[in-house]
């Protein structure tokens, strides 16, 4: 009976978190001028809509959006492959390696990561704009590679690897880019996906960075545009909500496509 | 081996202190003197604004027909981040922006802050360009800073079936009969009961000083700015507290919504649920489409006071960082002093050309944009810009001053006693001002 009703009361709790999503996802196949409209007094129509459009999906993309997304994911995805490299490599670097000031530098990477990245965000586009790095992908793209928590995760995972493994690789003549190559990182592929995603909604969820950086149509990244779309004397809430939507489904979809990984890394961890 | 406890924390410790001792060491190399030369004659000129890129579009096209080998690249940041942007990017001297919309009641803090090059040798041009409230909001100290691109009013829209079924008459266009706020009020109640619609009447930015300050200045309240240097707050008049406790009364008896916020307001109205809403220009287009039956009136004001109606919009400046000075010239006289320029602006979004000219060819597309329901904007529009339209105060300290009063509105409208608060305001800008007086 207490397990029944602890099961409703989670059902429950679910529920309500999942209905200002599905109203979001009902205000986009809405016309905007119908968002508010059924909101007062709430009734099952205010969050299910009997006559779904697309019409709003439609006005998205002759705007910036879709441009936006393309470019968000061009730049996420680039910050992931090159940021993979850079944050990998450290990692290995403060496990695996011993060198002087090794503490000193994982004390950097522990506070760069306790630091928000906003805070430094205004200091740092002064630098990258006297790099003349305004408006080009590459400005867009550096100052998420070398991600603090991304390289913290690796490192924890890489100390878990037995260091028998890496004498042996050593002992039949791998240097140390060997015992990296081949041993560590196929070893940690739950981590890599980890920290990969961690470097993923990084990119995927700034703001502050493109703001400063990149606005010409041609850099526009997907949440700058979904501001943008809520104009100064008028808003479209049914296109807002759909742009939300839009860039809510492309995260969604990467975590949901590599989370047999989390499953993967959660049960290897145990083992051992 | 795991790294020791001891020298880690150490190394947190110490780490910080060596790395603020590197940012106090660094120094911006983007501190250069302002471009004095005009820069070359042709290239591309980056334009910053917040409206979508669609209003620019038709603008541009013209200019760049009229200006071969110059080409104008938009960019569009988000309203709500608009100035906090603005005001980093110009602060580091960027110089990738050449032109940027400048919001007029900011136009002092800008040029106080060197955020504008002085465009005063154009003053005798813009002021045969356009009317006597929009140059003065483009002046500071006695100097132009920017060219007056828009401007803007109020109007009244009503619920044409709303109050059939209430039994009123509506208001007429006719300004010499504009309604009291009063008589909004009770026709908007009679509304309500007769069941034609759920609210009596909403302002469309309910928060908004630039919506808020005609109701106290209709009262002989002022502006809410006073002082020699325009660092005095005068926002405990007796106008202001009547104003805004006759404001706060609204939402208290349910003859308007609280919660709903700024322009989610709009839809409001076009879906019939309230009988009166006040707007700007830029609503007729809105709600041409909407199924609603609606019209238009002049913006009310209090029994026993004076017509008083908010004016102003946008402006365009150059940037002083700009090493292309010359063509940003070109551009922004185009848009702004030239007819056909400036008529431009407003081919996509529907706002009001600041350039009289431009205005008077205007005024007969806005009259036609909603069909019969928009007839009387043309004569409103031109009405309230000679008589009843005050701007907002040129002052430095502007921005708090909005800011302040905008908490202050969302208070009284949720219930906050209206006089106490603005008290508290008062206190508030007296303590925002200190630093800036």
């Amino acid at each position: 009976m207490k397990r029944t009703l602890l099961s409703a009361g989670a059902a429950v709790i679910g529920l309500l978190f999942f209905i200002p999503l599905l109203w979001v996802l009902t205000g986009s196949l809405r016309p905007g001028s119908e968002t508010f409209a059924r909101l007062s007094p709430l009734s099952w129509d205010s969050f299910i809509t009997v006559h779904p459009t697309l019409e709003n999906y439609s006005k998205l993309f002759t705007g910036d959006i879709g441009r936006a997304t393309a470019n968000s994911l061009l730049v996420s995805v680039s910050t992931v492959l090159a940021g993979l490299a850079i944050c990998s490599s450290a990692a290995f670097a403060l496990s695996a390696l011993r060198f002087r000031g090794q503490t000193a530098v994982f004390a950097i990477v522990v506070l760069s990561f306790l630091i928000p990245f906003d805070a430094i965000a205004i200091p740092l586009s002064d630098m990258f704009r006297d790099w003349n790095l305004t408006n080009t992908f590459t400005g867009l793209v550096l100052p998420g590679i070398g991600n603090g928590m991304a390289i913290f995760l690796l490192r924890q995972f890489f100390l878990a690897i037995p260091t028998e493994l890496v004498e042996a690789g050593r002992l039949d003549g791998l240097g140390w880019f060997g015992v990296f190559i081949r041993i560590y990182l196929p070893l940690s592929r739950p981590a890599l996906i980890g920290a990969g995603l961690t470097l993923f909604l990084f990119q995927w969820h700034s703001y502050v960075w493109p703001l400063l950086m990149g606005t010409d149509r041609g850099h526009i990244l997907g949440p700058v545009a979904l501001a943008n779309l809520q104009g100064q004397n008028f808003v479209d809430y049914g296109v807002v909500f759909a742009g939300a939507v839009l860039l809510t489904l492309i995260p969604l979809a990467v975590i949901l496509g590599f989370q047999r990984y989390f499953i993967q890394s959660v049960s290897s961890s145990g083992l051992k | 081996m795991a790294p020791r406890a001891g020298r880690l924390i150490a190394g947190v410790f110490v780490v910080p202190v060596l790395l603020l001792a590197g940012c106090g060491g660094g120094s911006s190399s983007s501190n250069t003197a302002p471009a004095a030369d005009q820069g070359p004659q042709t290239g591309t000129i980056n334009v910053l604004g917040s409206d979508n890129a669609e209003t620019y579009a038709p603008v541009i096209k013209a200019f760049e027909s009229a200006n071969a080998g110059i080409k104008v690249n938009y960019s569009q940041v988000p309203f709500d981040q608009f100035n906090s942007t603005l005001q980093q990017r110009l602060g580091a001297k960027d110089s990738t922006i050449d032109v940027y919309t400048v919001d007029q009641p900011r136009v002092s803090q800008l040029a106080a802050k060197g955020f504008l090059v002085d465009l005063t040798d154009l003053d005798a041009k813009t002021k045969a360009a356009t009317s006597q409230a929009s140059y003065d909001a483009n002046h500071f100290r006695d100097k132009l800073w920017s060219l007056p691109m828009w401007n803007s009013t109020q109007f009244l829209f009503y619920n044409k079936s709303a109050l059939k079924k209430a039994g009123v008459t509506p208001p007429t266009t006719d300004p010499e009969q504009r309604w009291t706020w009063e008589q909004v009020a009770t026709a908007g109640k009679k509304a309500q009961q007769a069941g034609g619609t759920k609210y009596g009447l909403l302002l469309e930015q309910a928060e908004a000083y630039y919506q808020l300050q005609p109701l106290a200045e209709s009262l002989g309240g002022g502006s809410g700015i006073t002082g020699p240097d325009a660092l005095t707050p005068a926002v405990t008049t007796d106008g202001w507290k009547k104003a805004m406790s006759w404001y706060g009364g609204t939402f208290a008896s349910g003859l308007s919504p609280r919660g709903i916020g700024g322009f989610q307001t709009g839809p409001v109205f076009s879906n019939g649920n309230v009988a009166f809403f006040v707007g700007g220009p830029w609503d007729i287009g809105v709600f041409s489409s909407a199924k609603v039956d609606w019209g238009i009136a002049p913006m009310p004001y209090f029994e026993g006071g004076k017509p008083v109606t908010p004016t102003g919009s946008w402006s365009l400046g150059i940037n002083p960082a700009s090493k292309q000075q010359g063509m940003a010239r070109k551009f922004i006289e185009f848009a702004t002093l030239d007819t056909a320029g400036n008529l431009a602006t407003t081919e996509a979004t529907t706002i009001i050309p600041a350039n009289t000219k431009s205005e008077a060819q205007y005024l007969p597309r806005l009259e036609k944009l909603a069909g019969s329901k928009s007839t009387g904007a043309a004569e409103i529009v031109s009405y309230e810009a000679s008589k009843t339209a005050v701007g907002r105060p040129v002052s430095v300290g502007y921005i708090q001053f909005e800011e302040v009063m905008g908490k202050a509105f969302a208070d009284i409208r949720n219930g906050t006693d209206a006089a106490s608060r603005l008290e508290t305001a008062t206190s508030q800008l007296n303590e925002a001002w200190k630093s800036i007086k």
